[in-house]
Formats: C-alpha cells, sequence, structure tokens
C-alpha cells in the first residue's frame, strides 16, 4: 500500500459520515471568515472611486492586526461597502448595548462597537492561535516522540520521564503562569500552549515509531547506510504521520478554547483586539440584560471546537481499517 | 508486588523532581529582579537598599541558581514555601485556608458526574450501535466543545436572573453569621448548585465515554458469554459481571481526572467568585505573588501525581496482570 492511496482511503471512509463531512465544510467556512475578516467586516469601503482614481481602502487592512486606523472621508463618485459596514473597534456610543437590530445584525457590545463585526475580527484570533499552537506542538511533540521511538533505551526513558511531569501540572495553572507572568499577546499564547500540550502528539509519534521502525523498510534504509537523521525524516516520520495528525485536529479544538478561556479571564488576547473569549468578558458585567453578548460569541466558540473535535473523531476512525466496509 | 510499588515509588520521587525544577527554572526564567519576587515590583525600587540587601542575603539570592534552588527545595519538601508578598502571611496556610472550599464544590461536582455518567455509560455499552445510544454519544461528545465559561454564563443568565431562583455568585448569603446550622448547610448547597454544574457537565463526558469503554471491553470476554449462556439476565450481566470488572480500569480516572478539576475550579472560582485555591492562583498571577503560585504550583502538581501513584498500586493491587506484564517487558 502506498502512502497516496492510504490518503484517498482514509478520505472515502471519511466522507461517508455526513456529520463529518458537514464539520469540515464548517471549519473551512471559519476560516475563510478568518482570513477574508477585514474584507467582510470593514466601515471603509471595499472599493471606491475618488478624484485620484480607484482604490480599496479596506484592502489596506489586511495586514494590521487593529484596523481602524481611518483616514477622513474623500468625496467619491462610486462606493462599495464591506457587508458590515462596521469595523471592530468603531467606538458609537449613543448605539451601546442595543439588541440584535437591523443596523447592528446581532447588537453592540458597552462601546456601541457592532458585534457582529468583533465576532469576525475573533475568529482571526481563534483560528491563528488555534493552528499555530498546534504548529508548534505538532513540531516539538513529533521531535521528541521520534527519538524516543526510534532511538529506544535511554533517550525513551527520558522523554517518557519528561511527559509525566509535564502531565502533572494543572495545564491551566501552567499557561496562565507563562501567559501572564511573561506578558499576555497572542505570540506568548500560542508559545504557551504550544509548549505544555505537545504530549499528546509526542506519545502518538512514538508508538508509531517503535512499531514502522522494524518493518522492512525502514531496516533496509538502515543497511543501505542511511544516517539516522535521514531514516527518521525521510523514512518513518511521514509514516507515523497520520495518527499525529488525528491528534493534532484535536489540539487545534483545544487550543481555540483554552485561548477563548484565557481571553476571558483577561489574561489572553488585550483588548481592544476582538476575541470571543473578551466578549464573553464583556458580557459576564452586562449579564443581566445582555444576551446577546453571551449567545453568539458562546456558539461562535462551541460550534467550532466541536468542528475541529468532529473532524478528529472522524479522521481516526476512518485512518482504522477495520472500519472498512 | 513489592518491588513494582517500590519502583513506582522512585519513578514518582524522580517525577516530583522534575516537577520542581520545572517550576523554579519557568519562575526564573521570567524576566526581572528575584528581589521583586520577594518584594513586588513596586518595592524593588522604592525600598531603602539595606532592606534589599537582607532580603537577597535571606533569601540566598546572591548565590548561584542551583544553590538557590537547593534552598528552595529544602523548604518546598517540607511545605515551606514562604510568605505571601501580598499579606506576609505563610503560603501553606494561605493554600490550607482555601483547599476545603475547592474540595467541597469538586467532591460535589465528581460525585454527580460519576453517579450520572457510570450507568449511562454502561447503558450505551449495552445498546452499543443502535439509534439512541448512537445519538447520545454525539451529544457527549458535544459537552467536551462546549466552553465551561459560556455555560457558566449561560447558567447565570437563566437561573440566577430570568428566573431568580439560585444565587448569581458568591459561597454565602449575606446574612449567613445569623442563621441557623441547618440553614448555613442549605445556604452553601444553594450556592453550590450552578458551579457544580458547570464543573460536573465536562465530568460527566468523561465518566460516560470512559465506562462506556472499559465495559465494552468487558462484554467481549467469554466469561460474559458464558454467563449469558446460564440463562443470567441482562441487567445481571450488566451490573454484576460487566460492571464490576469494568471497575478495575476506571480506578485510572482518579489521577487523569484530577488536574482537570483543578484547571476547571480557575474558571468556575473565578466567575461565581468562589473563594478556593482557583481564586487563589487568579489572584496571586495578577499581583505577580511569585511565592504562592510557586507554592500552589508545586503542591497541585504533587496531588496529581500522589492520585495517579494512587491508581496505579490500586490497579496493581486489583488485577495482577498489570505487575506480571510489568516484570516481563
Amino acid at each position: 500500500m502506498n502512502e497516496e492511496s492510504l490518503w484517498r482511503v482514509t478520505w472515502r471512509r471519511f466522507r461517508r459520515s455526513k456529520l463529518a463531512t458537514f464539520a469540515l465544510w464548517y471549519v473551512a467556512f471559519m476560516g475563510v471568515i478568518a482570513l477574508l475578516a477585514p474584507l467582510l467586516a470593514n466601515r471603509k469601503p471595499l472599493l471606491e472611486r475618488t478624484a485620484s482614481g480607484w482604490s480599496s481602502p479596506a484592502l489596506e487592512d489586511f495586514w494590521i492586526a487593529d484596523p481602524d486606523l481611518d483616514k477622513p472621508a474623500r468625496a467619491a463618485s462610486y462606493v462599495l461597502r464591506a457587508p458590515i459596514p462596521f469595523s471592530p473597534n468603531t467606538i458609537d456610543l449613543p448605539q451601546r448595548l442595543t439588541g440584535p437590530a437591523n443596523g447592528h445584525l446581532l447588537g453592540t457590545d458597552d462601546l456601541g462597537r457592532d458585534l457582529l463585526a468583533r465576532m469576525i475580527h475573533g475568529a482571526r484570533v481563534s483560528l491563528t492561535v488555534g493552528f499555530f499552537a498546534t504548529l508548534i506542538a505538532l513540531v516539538v511533540g513529533s521531535l521528541f516522540g521520534a527519538i524516543a521511538g526510534y532511538y529506544g533505551g535511554f533517550a525513551d526513558w527520558i522523554v517518557s520521564r519528561t511527559i509525566e511531569v509535564v502531565l502533572c501540572f494543572p495545564f491551566l495553572f501552567l499557561v496562565l503562569g507563562i501567559v501572564a507572568l511573561f506578558k499576555p499577546s497572542i505570540y506568548t499564547i500560542m508559545i504557551a500552549l504550544g509548549l505544555t500540550s505537545w504530549t499528546s502528539e509526542a506519545r502518538y509519534m512514538r508508538g508509531e515509531l517503535l512499531r514502522i521502525r522494524e518493518i522492512e523498510f525502514a531496516q533496509a534504509a538502515r543497511a543501505s547506510g542511511a544516517r539516522d537523521a535521514r531514516i527518521i525524516f525521510r523514512h518513518l516520520l511521514p509514516n507515523a504521520l497520520a495518527p499525529v495528525l488525528v491528534s493534532a485536529s484535536f489540539g487545534v479544538a483545544w487550543a481555540i478554547l483554552t485561548e477563548s478561556a484565557l481571553s476571558f479571564l483577561g489574561l489572553g488576547v488585550q483588548l481592544p483586539t476582538a476575541s470571543w473569549g473578551s466578549i464573553l468578558s464583556t458580557a459576564h458585567e452586562h449579564i443581566d440584560y445582555a444576551w446577546w453578548l453571551v449567545l453568539f460569541p458562546g456558539l461562535a466558540i462551541f460550534t467550532t471546537v466541536a468542528a475541529f473535535n468532529i473532524v478528529g473523531e472522524r479522521f481516526r476512525d476512518a485512518l482504522d481499517p477495520r472500519n472498512d466496509a | 508486588m513489592t518491588s513494582y510499588v517500590l519502583r513506582r515509588l522512585l519513578f514518582a520521587a524522580l517525577t516530583f523532581f522534575g516537577i520542581t525544577v520545572a517550576t523554579f527554572v519557568l519562575i526564573h526564567s521570567v524576566p526581572g529582579d528575584p528581589v521583586s519576587f520577594f518584594v513586588g515590583r513596586a518595592g524593588a525600587y522604592t525600598l531603602p537598599k539595606e532592606v534589599i540587601d537582607a532580603i537577597r542575603a535571606q533569601y540566598h539570592l546572591d548565590e548561584p541558581l542551583p544553590v538557590q534552588y537547593l534552598y528552595w527545595l529544602r523548604g518546598a519538601v517540607t511545605l515551606d514555601f514562604g510568605e505571601s508578598i501580598i499579606d506576609r502571611r505563610d503560603v501553606t496556610t494561605r493554600i490550607a485556608e482555601k483547599l476545603p472550599n475547592t474540595l467541597q464544590l469538586n467532591t460535589v461536582a465528581f460525585l454527580i458526574a460519576a453517579i450520572v455518567g457510570i450507568p449511562i455509560g454502561l447503558w450505551s455499552a449495552a445498546r452499543s450501535g443502535r439509534l439512541a445510544e448512537r445519538a447520545s454519544a454525539v451529544g457527549f461528545f458535544l459537552l467536551y466543545s462546549l466552553p465551561s465559561f459560556w455555560v457558566a454564563l449561560l447558567l447565570m443568565q437563566l437561573f440566577a436572573i430570568r428566573f431568580d431562583i439560585l444565587p448569581l455568585f458568591g459561597m454565602a448569603s449575606d446574612d449567613y453569621a445569623d442563621m441557623s446550622t441547618g440553614a448555613r448547610v442549605a445556604d452553601r448547597l444553594r450556592h453550590m448548585i450552578l458551579p457544580a454544574l458547570t464543573l460536573t457537565y465536562g465530568q460527566l463526558a468523561i465518566f460516560a465515554r470512559f465506562s462506556k469503554s472499559a465495559v465494552t471491553e468487558v462484554i467481549r470476554q467469554d466469561f460474559i458469554t458464558a454467563a449469558r449462556a446460564k440463562g443470567a439476565g441482562e441487567m445481571a450481566v450488566m451490573w454484576r459481571h460487566a460492571f464490576r470488572n469494568a471497575l478495575i480500569p476506571m480506578i485510572t480516572l482518579l489521577g487523569i481526572t484530577i488536574p482537570y478539576l483543578i484547571s476547571g475550579s480557575v474558571i468556575v472560582e473565578q466567575i461565581f467568585q468562589w473563594d478556593g485555591i482557583g481564586l487563589l492562583y487568579m489572584q496571586a498571577i495578577l499581583s505577580r505573588d511569585y511565592p504562592t503560585i510557586m507554592g500552589l504550583t508545586v503542591i497541585t502538581a504533587v496531588v496529581t501525581l500522589l492520585a495517579s501513584l494512587l491508581a496505579d498500586i490500586l490497579y496493581a493491587v486489583a488485577d495482577p496482570r498489570v505487575r506480571v506484564g510489568e516484570r516481563a517487558q
């Protein structure tokens, strides 16, 4: 069985679950929203024609973390507005804490900022943290797991003891401690989450390598005189990747959940940057009547995390040859 | 058996060493003058030089780091983590004061989760593959994805605000001091309902899933077929034969759930202002109270370590195959 056919077989089994296929589409949908956030919710026009010609003010916000540096409005002969004509940080105090209505589809927060616009930009934070934290965990975990599984003996012993130590700490203590004591920012969160969640990836990688290092192709590589690093990276890692990726899929869900918890506790992404967790923290202050501030961001976290978990679960089942009907 | 326990104890001692090294290194890699760990960041600038020097000498801050670590470790093994920079009180005493509140809440949550979750797990194992079971499995799976702080906010909004039947936060009503003992217990329980529910639902999913897979593993075995063949009813087979044997692997849940419970306590105690160690940790983090942070981190990690050690030993007592298998490796 070559590598390509494994992925194709897995994909065929994966699609048999309607729920998981839907969850995968939902993940992709969220990814598109996160990617295009400045074009979906922005008070600056997508396209406008002024005396100086055509321009796209919204596009200028694409790479800026806080896209609310406004230029004075110019006389324009043509204007194409964003679907949500509000920026996430546009403060409008007369409109504060209004419920869902025609102007603000999901209502506004305590500074009159549009909730939907903040949630769309919050998707960027959540998915970026989820993706990069898991990437760090994947790299660190795979490396440690591969060393433990390939060399065995003392290396394996050291890695296993290290994993045991990491697992003893209540993860939120560790993450909160690292984030708060160093400096709460999106980068600290990614690193803190990555460095505390690599253990399951390491375990899967270790188990896989223990299994496949004795298979003929690995022994053939060794017999041909290949160096250890080459055997591990060229021959073993690609074959051990599938179960590790399953664990990474759960990892993204976990990272998104934890980031939102940190932001909720005020130790995550710092205001005014919008994040789903920090919106809920505002909601906590106005819990007596602003139900929309509680409901919608919570739903966004829940559905996104659930989608990643469902995809991971189905992916794992699909990799199992016993499930081939 | 003795050699198995001894080896486990040796590993636990090594893990304890690792826990203390990790905590120490992590805290000491935070940028800043270590004097501020003990007098606060403002104190490091404002206090007279003699005081600063006295603190340096008292905490051996002029020694190389490994020596500082050994001094700190000597305190840690006797549960002496120094005094809090907030109120100059002993860190261990402060933790001991708050621990009962956290234990109360977590015990209630743990019991509810076990009492509700285990029968559901058993039912799912017996009805495995049927529509109702598959639907409930998806439902429990979704519980994992629910952010606890969101659930807490929804519960607050529903029960404390819309229906106004339960307190919004806190551990006691304002007139708690004037109550009779019975009324006090009732009052505490009323305050406990929402936080306990928030802590429970995630646990419930773990219990249901874990007991389902443990029972499923057991009912594949021959003695279950034998029990069915002799004509035992389905209820008897599940409870008397399958469940009893499935209890053994469930011992490991003890070690698995404790770090989750402690992590969950941080969020729940913060939202409901429940005066336990989770709230203490948040306060310590926000005021950079390093002695308390280090003390709480080491103590909770050691509690987890002891729980998994206990689980390992109980497992070996209950199932001889474990210790034999270990030796065979």
